[in-house]
């Protein structure tokens, strides 16, 4: 191959790389309803995590898309028998307003979480609207992650309303899940206009010619990697930040130095 | 709806070389988008003004029912293939608006069952159950597949019909390479790029750091479509 990336050939040659470990920002956790996932728990996750050069992630359950209380806890079990390897966000659904002021109400509990996560699609609620205020507000006082699902021309996620939401809350740093899968050029401007704004690339990496066009608009430094694992295998995701045709630079970048910034001071509090 | 190739379309035979040797493909089977997007008519033809003295690139062409005689007759279109050393065929019923299935194909379709040349069709899995019903012993691949994970759908397939086989390109389920090849062996699957859909080397790192034996990666990375090419009988 041409390819003369010293990253890229040392993951076709040993299928990860020594040099350039790879942190996952978008993980799920468990079984789903519409997919075979042969490996959907720890020690499955772990395995595939090994062979591809993936040191940590951070997962929301897919228990907790749908009962945010036990699938938070199930998750926080996770982060405490694997702690280093796994992190968390709390996921909160709109749809009980109560129980998602519970939820943000039990964040200091659990160390290695590290923000929230939203799915407004998959729960049918703006990202705009009032019910996701607590969460947003506690994790603007605290500096918080949030990654959310973000779709192109969605009504609920779409990447503008994320970023009137992020406009709002600059303290929070959103990470745009699938960056807005499809609504490319709205999705780019609102990550290169914020600050606090992320594409994160599951899904999205699979495009031809995206990862290029990501790095040369919004900058390497503004991207994140991510696979929704136990759904995607790492490898077809590194393999397309691998064989886009950006530096070795935007490739540390954007596997693992962009998240190792974001994440410190969660592992510095986790460790303290 | 198919993403729309953002990185250029490869629509020139030297785009594409410069993109395989990019990321060390050696030879493909190739479409040329028109096929599908246009007619076949229009992209039947430049797919093979595209591939003329490519010997990397091996064309394939596009079917219609041959009741319409959009693509004359059922012999000419074969004896097309065989001048013009097309490998393959690829099936888009719903963009070119026809039922895949014995009523409409059946005179064509019995002669490329018995000729063994395998037939591309994306994974509409009740049209592909229907059409391996009607023809049990074609050559069928099912590309593109894998978004969200379609093992429900073709593992029972694959266990009835020995022919059916499925290509790489989209099957991003983590594990699921190796999963499927520890169940059924390496010989039903091709490796394909999906370019220029597809970021090329998605699916090469994906088999080439699976957890299976090189000599069952190399049967997926070549071997099998060699088989499947040198069965052929055109």
């Amino acid at each position: 191959m041409r390819n003369d990336s010293p990253i890229a050939r040392e993951f076709m040659e040993t299928g990860l790389c020594g040099r350039c470990p790879v942190i996952d920002m978008h993980g799920h956790y468990g079984p789903f309803r519409g997919i075979y996932l042969p490996k959907p728990w720890a020690d499955g996750m772990l395995e595939t995590m090994d062979r591809s050069g993936v040191c940590c992630i951070v997962c929301s359950s897919h228990s907790s898309l749908a009962d945010p209380e036990r699938g938070n806890r199930e998750m926080a079990q996770v982060v405490r028998d694997h702690p280093g390897r796994f992190y968390a966000y709390r996921t909160v659904n709109p749809n009980y307003p109560e129980q998602l002021k519970d939820e943000v109400a039990r964040f200091p509990e659990d160390a290695g979480f590290v923000g929230f996560k939203f799915h407004p699609s998959g729960h049918s609620y703006p990202i705009t609207g009032d019910n996701y205020v607590p969460a947003l507000e506690y994790a603007d006082e605290r500096r918080l992650l949030l990654l959310s699902h973000t779709w192109g021309f969605s009504e609920h996620d779409g990447p503008s309303l994320l970023g009137q939401v992020a406009d709002t809350y600059p303290n929070v740093t959103f990470l745009m899940g699938h960056s807005g899968y499809g609504e490319w050029e709205a999705a780019l401007a609102v990550a290169q206009e914020r600050a606090n704004v992320y594409l994160e690339l599951t899904a999205a990496s699979r495009v031809s010619g995206i990862i290029t066009r990501m790095v040369g608009e919004v900058g390497s430094e503004k991207i994140v990697f991510g696979t929704d694992l136990p759904w995607f295998d790492p490898h077809f995701g590194i393999g397309s930040v691998c064989f886009s045709r950006i530096s070795d630079e935007d490739r540390h970048n954007i596997l693992h130095r962009n998240a190792e910034r974001l994440l410190a001071p969660f592992r510095a509090r986790q460790e303290g | 709806m198919r993403a729309k190739p953002l990185g250029g379309v490869l629509s020139r035979a030297a785009d594409l070389l410069e993109e395989m040797d990019f990321c060390g493909v050696d030879e493909g089977l190739v479409y040329h988008v028109a096929m599908q997007a246009e007619s076949p008519q229009a992209g039947n033809r430049l797919v093979l003004e595209e591939t003329r003295g490519q010997p990397r690139l091996h064309a394939t062409w596009a079917i219609l029912p041959p009741q319409t005689g959009e693509l004359g007759t059922v012999e000419g279109f074969l004896a097309g293939m065989r001048e013009h050393d097309v490998r393959a065929l690829w099936a888009h019923p719903e963009e070119h608006r026809y039922l895949l299935n014995a009523i409409t194909f059946g005179s064509l379709l019995e002669e490329v069952a018995a000729r063994r040349i395998p037939l591309f069709v994306g994974p509409q899995w009740e049209m592909v159950t229907a059409l391996l019903a009607d023809f049990p012993d074609l050559t069928l691949v099912v590309a593109g597949h894998g978004n969200w994970g379609d093992d429900r759908f073709f593992r029972p397939l694959v266990e009835r019909y020995p022919r059916l086989h499925l290509d790489t390109s989209n099957y991003q389920l983590a594990g699921g390479l190796a999963d499927f090849v520890g169940r059924y062996g390496p010989a039903r699957l091709l490796y394909a790029s999906g370019a220029p859909d597809l970021q090329m080397g998605a699916a090469l790192l994906t088999l080439a750091g699976c957890d299976m034996p090189s000599e069952a990666k190399e049967a997926i990375a070549d071997g099998n479509l060699r088989r499947l090419l040198a069965e052929e009988r055109l």
